[in-house]
């Protein structure tokens, strides 16, 4: 039995997936419900997938979700779990696995910042982690953008339009032309 | 001799010094950073032009702002910036110092760098090769010596356009996150 149909029958047999997916021969994804994440995560603790590689949430603007994916890795089995589960957008909130992944600390954080996800259980996700001192609605959402934030803050370099003739010289495009008549004046033995 | 002639030929004197031995600061914020190891090494070996690596801010002449600066690191180069003993130069790297290179449109990094502090000298490209970049501080020594490189007099001239500027873009100047607190 290779580990991905291990995994598979380890998953499946437990809990209620809503949708398997097989990336590769070293990926697998589990779509389950919210409230089945952090038993579906302790368990694959203690079978082996100790270490919590990532954990990022995808907006899914139009069904009006946040998709969470929770990454786990094994350093026996050459195998990344993906653990995924949705959560409502309007008030997207979903309970730490700090007790079970202590390095989930500083991703949750990263999630709420980017997101706007909340993670009661983790007693510092609200602190700022990479934006410092941010305005705006959670940058990484998908109705958030980006080039009117970037207008609105950052001055603009602002260029005349003199790159073609500069200080009075003749303007290449001039030359060229001139160029280009005497090569076919030539081609055709000095006749028009 | 006045007093401002002696001043002057004791300022050609440091000039001529400062220019034959520039130390610089890397701060590699972006991409660019990638063509400072050739320019340091034998391939073409910026020793040659009396230049060289400085680890802190307070000894060194040159800052190499080399690529694109998000908000968060803007900060820091500030504060970097402000502690630099005088005089100071300033060389910006690739097109995200000139106007935002391929990150003109992103939330998290600034467009314009001589809207915060004054660059003397740009090196254009994206990101500029390595001849670009020893031509670029060749042209530095140049500025020196024609006394052209006088960002840090326009920075005090100007001290409150820029701290305007830097107010209206980062809302406060000081680093708070956890090691500061
Ligand atoms: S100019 Fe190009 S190479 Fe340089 S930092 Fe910007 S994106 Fe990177």
């Amino acid at each position: 039995m290779n580990s991905v149909e291990f995994a598979r029958e380890l998953v499946e047999s437990k809990f209620q997936v809503l949708k398997t997916e097989v990336v590769d021969q070293y990926q697998i994804s589990f779509e389950v419900t919210r409230d089945d994440v952090h038993r579906l995560l302790s368990m694959l603790k203690q079978a082996g997938w100790i270490q919590l590689s990532y954990l990022s949430a995808i907006d899914w603007l139009e069904d009006n979700e946040f998709e969470l994916v929770y990454i786990v890795m094994n350093w026996d089995k050459a195998l990344h779990i993906q653990v995924r589960t949705r959560i409502d957008r309007e008030h997207p909130e979903m309970d730490s696995v700090l007790s079970i992944f202590p390095g989930c600390k500083y991703y949750e954080r990263e999630c709420h910042e980017f997101f706007g996800v909340k993670f009661p259980g983790n007693p510092d996700f609200e602190k700022q982690l990479i934006l410092e001192e941010w305005d705006d609605i959670p940058p990484l959402r998908k109705d958030f953008d980006p080039r009117a934030y970037s207008d609105a803050h950052f001055a603009k370099r602002e260029y005349e339009d003199r790159h073609t003739v500069l200080n009075n010289q003749s303007s290449k495009q001039k030359q060229r032309e001139a160029r280009k008549e005497r090569i076919t004046t030539i081609g055709k033995g000095g006749r028009k | 001799m006045t007093k401002e002639e002696v001043d002057r030929k004791w300022w050609e004197i440091g000039d001529f010094f400062r220019r034959n031995s520039l130390w610089m600061l890397m701060y590699c914020t972006g991409c660019c950073a990638i063509e400072l190891p050739p320019a340091m090494t034998s391939a073409y070996d910026m020793e040659r032009l009396g230049m060289g690596p400085m680890a802190t801010p307070r000894q060194a002449d040159v800052l190499l702002v080399t690529g694109y600066l998000s908000l968060k690191t803007l900060r820091r180069l500030i504060y970097t910036y402000e502690q630099m003993s005088e005089p100071k130069y300033v060389v910006g790297f690739g097109s995200c110092t000139i106007n935002g290179g391929i990150y003109h449109d992103s939330h998290a990094v600034i467009n314009q760098l001589d809207q915060y502090i004054p660059v003397d000298t740009y090196v254009a490209g994206c990101m500029p090769n390595t001849e670009a970049v020893m031509n670029g501080f060749i042209d530095l020594m140049e500025l020196i010596k024609t006394k052209k490189a006088d960002g840090w007099k326009r920075y005090h001239e100007n001290y409150e356009w820029y701290k305007k500027n830097q107010l209206d873009s980062l809302g406060s100047i000081e680093v708070k996150d956890e090691f500061h607190e």
